[in-house]
């Protein structure tokens, strides 16, 4: 029987701010979930009330199938790796990851154990007797995840554990924690603001605005299959294009796309959205067959951004600005300038249709 | 990984059944011993100002108490003459220590550690000391008024309590005028002197309004110093009776508890209106510093350096001059005849004499621990805890910073003198008492320093199977230590040099150092007066120096008090 983590109806209430807003979700054992929005969304709310720390002011939190909104945050048994990493300045490495079994007064012996067993999962046996203060960032981080290990809790909570590191320390950190997650078999609940971070580590993204659930789905469904407009430029790049629907076409000042027929919307005014890597520069020594006359659409090159292995190119067309990424290998064959006259194809099938708000 | 072999064990149920309670429980107990020994004594005071015998109800109530003292010309005089003397303290205190102040902050003179350790010394001594030293220099048989001018005056009355209160609360003011020039931009001078504003046009313009409710808030603790001080007046005072002798007068001299009470009602009065105007102001004034870093100071001309140097020398020089004088007339053979040096004035004549100093030390040291212990688990419930109540536990640990002690001291007389109240006439009244009357300083250092750890260490520890108690003892108390330290030797400090919260309560076996500073004066043995005042002196600056040691370099200035 596997051992789920559920919301019903989740509902937090600050005064006259409603943080949630009735989301339900269903947390599997072992899933790696992540919350991914803008600061203020309710975020971390929601993972406050998971810990214990909020009350929820309606709806439910059940684990295991127990309604545990009334129950303390001691017996959750609940691991969480805080932000500001909060270990305890006073005490060792050791020491820190030994305090939630001093808790539990296990014995003496195991403690010593279990500490040299964590110690060896974030790689920092050299350092068990140094304090905090004596640790760089990354390795603080790594003493706060071996401390919510190590009493062995059935979920691990994690509010923006990597946000206080610096880039190259956030990708490494990130691999650390998906493959203890996956090494521990352990269920994860993690919060971040960061897209790129959430879609590279979680199993299921859950993108959240203003206490709502905008969309919840594999990184894989979130990025190709947006399902607003929100999470569409959330999540990623898209350039958006608003019009109105006519007879199978979208008309957008000054051009006319031909676009899938979004079913369903309950008026023509749309939103039409599409990833820069979608969108194709034609190339007039081997043009391709088979497009779609009026998908093609004339620019003028303004701005190149080298970004690794994709450069990105800023396209002025009918006075708007369109971006368009292209694999650095092509756009070396290509030889294009800033300034070039390009013609871009925008495949009808690439577009993502949205109601206007 | 072996999941299944550590789930035997887990947080104990009990101990989560305890936590669950135990903050309520605290808090209560706190809220409970604040309001029987702070509350319940002031209550007995109104009872006893109001209704005849000190006996509530309707059919008793009475204002014979009130009319005798207005009606009464003597008696009525304590007022004006207290309002005289605290309002002239209050002013040339303010105006005296904003110059010092200005000079510490505002200009590159020499000597501003020297300056700002002296400037502080007058905590470490009872408030005696300085009508002690001004006697020895201008009493009666004083060195420079009777020998070097042969005058016939001599200082005793207004004057001698207006300067021996000076100098008393020089730092006190100083701790918040320095605080609130340091916050103050400095750019803003300099943005004034761009525009063209001369010298005394920035000083006036912008230096003063810009520290106006520092200005404000020193003067109101001083007008509350000054008025509820018993210790100078009742020294250097003669026939001039202010409110504080008042009370003493009547109870001591003529038991005459109805008319004490109604005295301490009248002096609460304006010191508790002197306190919440501080308040006020204190809050306001933080919405006026800004973070914004300071560039340094430019270097000041020689003539207004040479010029604030004097004026911080001759500051120095009359604070340096009470305590100089006080030890000297304790060493001397017969101050100001025979400055033959002799330890005889140390061999005390009084009951007390050495015993007091150790009942005075160990009692102080109880003071210390229980002070520092208890306003530290207020302030960690009034910061971290926001159980029920916890509003009202803040304004009763703030409430002892407006009642005089001689008035706390008084109630507890009128509360506590039961036969059943069983640590009545123990050295633990006076423990209970000092502890009570600094309580708000003590729990808003707590508080200031509690809100430095940062909030995910608690809940690190509380998700990690910890309960409230062992958070606070394997977290919270070692995160708090250094100011655990400061606090209890800044208990222990008041408790060695506090007169008015104690004079009623010491009795025939318990005796206290600094009362007995007074009862050997009054008794004519002024030089063994000053031989017991140096005795405290030597002992806080014993335990000054060991908080150093025990803190280390970290250890910043433990006199940051006074800003209640």
């Amino acid at each position: 029987m596997p051992r789920n983590l559920q919301l019903k109806d989740l509902t937090k209430v600050f005064g006259t701010l409603v943080a949630v807003d009735r989301v339900n979700l269903e947390v599997q054992e072992g899933e790696f979930v992540c919350f991914l929005g803008p600061s203020g969304c309710g975020k971390t709310t929601i993972l406050r009330m998971i810990t214990g720390f909020e009350t929820p002011t309606q709806g439910d939190i059940a684990y295991d199938g127990r309604v545990i909104n009334d129950l303390v945050p001691q017996k959750r048994e609940f691991g969480i790796v805080f932000q500001s990493y909060a270990l305890f300045p006073n005490m060792t490495v050791s020491e820190n990851i030994a305090f939630g079994l001093k808790m539990r007064r296990m014995p003496r012996e195991k403690i010593r154990n279990r500490v040299d067993e964590i110690l060896d999962l974030i790689g920092l046996r050299d350092w068990r007797n140094n304090y905090p203060a004596q640790l760089s960032g990354g390795q603080q981080q790594r003493v706060a995840l071996g401390r919510a290990l190590a009493p062995n809790p059935t979920v691990l909570l994690l509010d923006e554990p990597l946000s206080a590191l610096d880039a190259k320390i956030r990708v490494r950190l990130r691999a650390v924690i998906k493959r203890l997650q996956q090494e521990l078999g352990i269920t994860m609940v993690y919060v971040t603001h960061d897209q790129e971070e959430a879609l590279a580590i979680a199993d299921r993204v859950v993108v959240m605005q203003e206490g709502i659930f905008k969309q919840v789905g594999t990184p894989i469904q979130i990025y190709k299959n947006p399902q607003s407009d929100f999470v569409a430029d959330f999540v990623g790049i898209s350039n958006f294009f608003e019009g109105e629907r006519q007879d199978g076409t979208v008309q957008v000042k000054g051009i006319r796309f031909v676009a899938p027929d979004a079913e369903g919307l309950p008026s023509n005014k749309v939103i039409l959205s599409i990833r820069p890597e979608k969108i194709e520069i034609i190339n007039p020594e081997r043009p391709p067959r088979d497009l779609e006359p009026s998908n093609i659409v004339k620019g003028t090159i303004e701005v190149i951004t080298f970004l690794g292995a994709v450069v990105r190119i800023l396209v002025i067309a009918a006075n708007r600005d369109v971006i368009v990424d292209m694999v650095e290998k092509e756009f070396e064959e290509r030889q294009l300038n800033r300034g070039d006259e390009v013609e871009m194809y925008f495949p009808p099938e690439a577009f993502l249709v949205y109601q206007q708000d | 990984m072996d999941r299944s072999s550590n789930e035997t064990y887990s947080v104990s149920a009990t101990s989560l059944l305890v936590d669950k309670h135990i903050l309520t429980g605290v808090t209560i107990l706190i809220a409970f011993l604040l309001v029987f020994f702070m509350l319940f004594p002031i209550y007995k005071i109104l009872v006893m100002s109001f209704f005849r015998e000190g006996i509530f109800g309707l059919e008793n109530f009475t204002l014979a108490n009130y009319i005798k003292y207005f009606g009464t010309p003597r008696i009525f005089r304590s007022l004006t003459n207290s309002f005289v003397v605290s309002v002239m303290t209050m002013i040339i205190t303010t105006v005296l220590a904003f110059f010092f102040a200005y000079a510490l902050t505002r200009t590159t003179i020499r000597g501003k550690g020297f300056f700002n350790t002296v400037a502080f010394m007058p905590l470490i001594a009872p408030s005696i000391i300085q009508a002690l030293a001004l006697i020895l220099l201008f009493g009666r048989n004083g060195l420079i008024t009777a020998h070097l001018l042969k005058v016939d005056w001599s200082i005793y009355g207004a004057w001698g309590i207006i300067i021996s209160e000076v100098l008393y609360c020089f730092p006190h003011a100083l701790v918040i005028l320095y605080t609130t020039l340091s916050a103050v931009d400095t750019r803003l001078d300099e943005a004034a002197e761009s525009l063209g504003a001369n010298a005394l046009q920035v000083f006036w313009k912008v230096t003063v309004p810009s520290a106006k409710y520092g200005l404000l808030s020193a003067a109101a603790l001083t007008f509350n110093l000054t008025i509820t001080d018993f210790g100078n007046p009742v020294v250097i005072g003669g026939d001039f009776n202010v409110l504080a002798t008042e009370i003493y007068a009547q109870v001591t001299n003529l038991y005459r508890f109805d008319l004490g009470a109604t005295v301490s009602v009248i002096l609460l009065v304006p010191s508790v209106a002197a306190f919440m105007f501080n308040y006020y102001v204190t809050r306001k004034s933080f919405a006026l510093i800004s973070g914004a870093a300071r560039p340094f100071i430019r270097s000041s001309r020689p003539l207004r350096k040479w010029g604030f140097t004097l004026y911080c020398s001759l500051v120095s020089a009359s604070i340096i001059m009470v305590f100089a004088t006080v030890v000297m007339g304790s060493f001397v053979n017969v101050w100001p005849y025979d400055w033959s040096l002799t330890l005889k004035h140390y061999r005390f004549p009084s009951l007390g004499g050495y015993s007091a100093i150790w009942t005075s030390f160990w009692i102080s040291l109880f003071v210390g621990f229980f002070g520092a212990l208890f306003t530290l688990i207020a302030g960690y419930i009034v910061e971290k805890k926001k159980p029920f109540g916890v509003q009202l536990l803040y304004l009763l640990s703030v409430m002892p910073a407006a009642i005089p002690g001689l008035v706390l001291g008084l109630g507890y007389i009128l509360a506590f003198n039961r036969p059943y109240y069983i640590f009545y006439g123990t050295p633990w009244i006076i423990i209970i008492c000092v502890v009570i009357a600094n309580f708000t300083l003590g729990t808003l250092s707590s508080i200031s320093n509690i809100k430095n750890i940062d909030p995910s260490i608690e809940e690190a520890a509380t998700s990690l199977g910890s309960t409230s108690i062992s958070t606070f003892v394997r977290l919270i108390f070692p995160l708090s230590r250094v100011a655990f330290f400061q606090n209890f030797v800044y208990f222990f400090m008041r408790s060695m040099t506090t007169i008015s919260a104690v004079i009623f309560l010491v009795s025939a076996t318990v005796h206290l150092a600094a009362i007995e500073i007074i009862w050997l004066d009054n008794d004519g043995w002024t030089a063994s007066a000053d031989a017991m005042a140096t005795c405290v002196i030597a002992i806080v600056l014993v335990m000054l120096g060991l908080l150093r040691i025990v803190m280390g370099k970290k250890g910043g200035p433990v006199m940051g008090g006074g800003a209640a």
